[in-house]
């Protein structure tokens, strides 16, 4: 698709309004304030968003919101200058968007293949549009072999992002969450400890090699689970992540985002793991 | 007849800001020129970590061959105006600059003639015409700056001591990217046309008629020059030797020499890691302390290098901690990762990283040290 605006300038978008998810996460409502511009907007789960405050610098986000969401979201953790100069926004205040950029999950496999969403962390916020566009797309009398398993894993209770959507999430996902460590005053009854054991709660084994993974997180929890996947039979080829690495201008042209030979900002950030696996493979690309 | 040359900064001076060569402080820089800065009769002497320039006695007026700068601080400035800002708590308003449709810088409005371009940086314009796309994602600077502008290319006919662009096959001949092509014959230039542009302004200038004896005479000065090389590198063995050795020792002991000053970066024709940043007017900001001030300032862009220790640093960590890893990332961009980006080599061969590198670390030289049976 062509775009009809320049994507070098950030455009005004205002905040509809600020939802606080955890102590330090964040998640703002947008609204892009040229009509023009909203018109022509368009993105696929998994892409990103440069947010600037101009003065202060940009920084790269994932947009968190389905694709038909009339909303644009985007979900925030506090992490240094760009990140801590939009906590003290307010709704009604402007920002700058540059976007959207990457290229998102192969969203063609969420209908034609078995789905498995694998999401650590924040690493949820590039992977719950594709959660809102198969709630919305959900197929009827789906049998119990082909309801996609999620697996979500957090600190802690109180760190687990979109809380009070996995309950609709469950209508559509096997859900399966659970948590580094809970407090007693949480009252956790869930799972607590590291995500691999609960890849032996879903049923994989006949249907793991016409699995697709869709997976998001710490690179270090990404490389343990594919690890751990690959041993439960499912293919390099068929298992997508999202990768992160220090972006400035979201195009190719900055150098900023390259691992090896790959543009994380263009040639990602989602890439086949078959495809990179022998880059992982080696330290400090 | 080797003084007519005069006549092309006569035809070309009113359209266009012509950038060529010129001696300052010892070196071959390019800038904007008139005829007579051309340093004629200069030759240089190259070796890692070396650059002298002396006066040659002889009646060649092109005896030198490139120095530090390349048409890349015209094209990509190493220091650019992305936009202006102006923030207030309920709006944002972003002017860019005033890019000229004639092309080239604004303030003039005129666009730029590169005179004197060789091969292996022609073979480098080829490769950032990939890189700041005119496409998809618009690149305004580089688009701007490089619309309508105006290649007179010259065939080498001396390399430096560290020209190996024989060997990467991007020279020392201009074979295409150009408008009009010059040789330094013994007694005139041979001019060629490259494009319809350059077919125009050839048709503008006094010229003789050039014959099989001027053709002949240009290839034996091409075959000359190329017997005149000392440098190569094992191009048709890229990028495998880069690939399958990424984990090679040596990259240890090319770390310990390694002073990370980002000389070659600076000085490559195909490096264009840059920095965006936001410059706030001073006086711009009003209201208290808080976010939802109002300023205004420009985004900036400035060149930048892979050899910055916080190039990769992210939030959680830093992808290149080591130096080790960044040289490594730099000579593997330039050998193997480029040509995979872009689809042309990413090293043209022109020897400036290791002229400029103070610690004369010779990029053909460590490539050999990671071949096998070297
Ligand atoms: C494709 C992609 C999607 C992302 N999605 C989200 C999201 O949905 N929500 C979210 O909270 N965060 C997300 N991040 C991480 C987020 O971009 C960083 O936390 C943010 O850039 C930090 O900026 P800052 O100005 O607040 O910190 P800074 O003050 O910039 O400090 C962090 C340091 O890291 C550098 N930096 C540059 N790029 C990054 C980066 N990608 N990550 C971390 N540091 C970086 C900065 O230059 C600086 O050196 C995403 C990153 C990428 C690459
Ligand atoms: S790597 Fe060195 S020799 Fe190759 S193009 Fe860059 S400066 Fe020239
Ligand atoms: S290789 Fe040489 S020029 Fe490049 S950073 Fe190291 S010391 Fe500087």
């Amino acid at each position: 698709m062509k775009d009809t605006y320049d994507k070098s300038l950030p455009f005004a978008a205002s905040i509809r309004w600020i939802k606080k998810e955890t102590r330090d996460t964040l998640s703002f409502a947008l609204r892009i304030e040229d009509e023009h511009i909203r018109k022509a907007y368009a993105f696929a789960p998994g892409q990103f968003n440069m947010l600037s405050v101009p003065g202060v610098g940009e920084a790269p986000i994932s947009i968190s919101s389905g694709p038909s969401d009339d909303i644009l979201l985007h979900t925030i953790r506090v992490a240094g200058d760009v990140t801590t100069a939009l906590s003290r926004f307010e709704a009604g205040n402007v920002l700058g968007v540059r976007g959207p950029f990457g290229n998102g999950w192969p969203m063609e496999r969420a209908e034609m293949k078995r789905l498995l969403i694998i999401a650590g962390g924040l690493g949820i916020a590039p992977l719950r549009p594709v959660l809102r566009y198969m709630l919305k797309n959900e197929k009827p009398n789906a049998s119990p072999a082909e309801i996609p398993p999620l697996i979500y894993g957090a600190r802690s209770p109180r760190n687990i992002l979109f809380r009070d959507e996995f309950r609709s999430y469950a209508a559509v996902f096997d859900v399966h969450i659970t948590v580094d460590k809970a407090d007693p005053q949480e009252h956790w009854s869930g799972n607590i400890g590291l995500m691999p054991p609960l890849l032996d709660k879903i049923s994989l084994s006949s249907k793991a090699p016409d699995t697709t993974a869709f997976i998001c997180g710490p690179e270090v929890m990404m490389r343990c689970l594919i690890e751990e996947l690959l041993a439960r039979g499912l293919r390099g080829e068929n298992i997508f992540l999202s990768m992160e690495r220090n972006m400035n201008c979201g195009m190719g042209t900055c150098g900023h985002c390259m691992f090896a030979q790959k543009f994380v900002c263009k040639d990602g950030p989602v890439f086949r793991y078959q495809d990179i696996a022998a880059l992982l493979a080696v330290k400090e690309l | 007849m080797k003084s007519r040359l005069k006549d092309f900064f006569e035809v070309l001076g009113p359209s266009y800001r012509i950038i060529g060569p010129k001696i300052e402080n010892g070196v071959v820089i390019l800038a904007e020129i008139k005829y007579g800065d051309i340093p004629a009769g200069y030759r240089d002497s190259q070796k890692p970590g070396r650059y002298r320039l002396s006066p040659e006695k002889d009646s060649q007026v092109f005896s030198f061959s490139s120095g530090p700068d390349s048409f890349k601080r015209f094209l990509n400035p190493p220091l650019a105006e992305l936009f202006h800002f102006h923030r207030f708590e309920t709006g944002l308003g972003i002017t860019s600059p005033p890019f000229s449709e004639k092309g080239g810088i604004s303030e003039t409005g005129l666009p730029i003639c590169f005179m004197g371009i060789r091969a292996c940086d022609l073979w480098a314009l080829k490769l950032y015409d990939r890189i700041f796309p005119g496409g998809r994602v618009r690149d305004r600077t580089y688009e701007s700056l490089r619309r309508n502008s105006l290649i007179i290319a010259f065939n080498c006919l001396y390399p430096s001591g560290n020209c190996f662009c024989l060997s990467t096959g991007t020279g020392p001949e201009v074979k295409d990217t150009f408008d009009v092509a010059v040789t330094e014959l013994k007694d005139s230039f041979l001019l060629e046309e490259g494009s319809a542009r350059g077919k125009e302004i050839l048709g503008l200038l006094p010229l003789g008629h050039a014959g099989e004896r001027q053709s002949l005479e240009k290839r034996e000065r091409i075959e000359t020059c190329k017997a005149l090389f000392r440098k190569s590198i094992a191009a048709d063995e890229l990028p495998e030797i880069i690939f399958r050795n990424l984990d090679h020792p040596h990259w240890e002991d090319i770390a310990r020499r390694d002073l990370e000053c980002g000389n070659c970066t600076q000085v490559c024709p195909t490096c264009f890691c840059n920095t965006s940043y936001d410059f706030v007017y001073p006086g711009g900001i009003s209201g208290e302390d808080k976010c939802n001030l109002e300023l205004s300032g420009r985004r900036l862009r400035k060149w930048d290098s892979c050899f910055s220790r916080d190039f990769a640093q992210v939030h959680g960590g830093n992808f290149r901690l080591s130096r080790k890893a960044r040289y490594r990332h730099w000579m593997a961009h330039k050998l193997a990762y480029m040509q995979d980006q872009f689809g042309l080599p990413g090293c043209v061969g022109c020897g400036r990283c290791i002229t400029w590198c103070p610690a004369g670390i010779d990029i053909t030289r460590e490539l050999e040290a990671l071949r096998p049976h070297s």
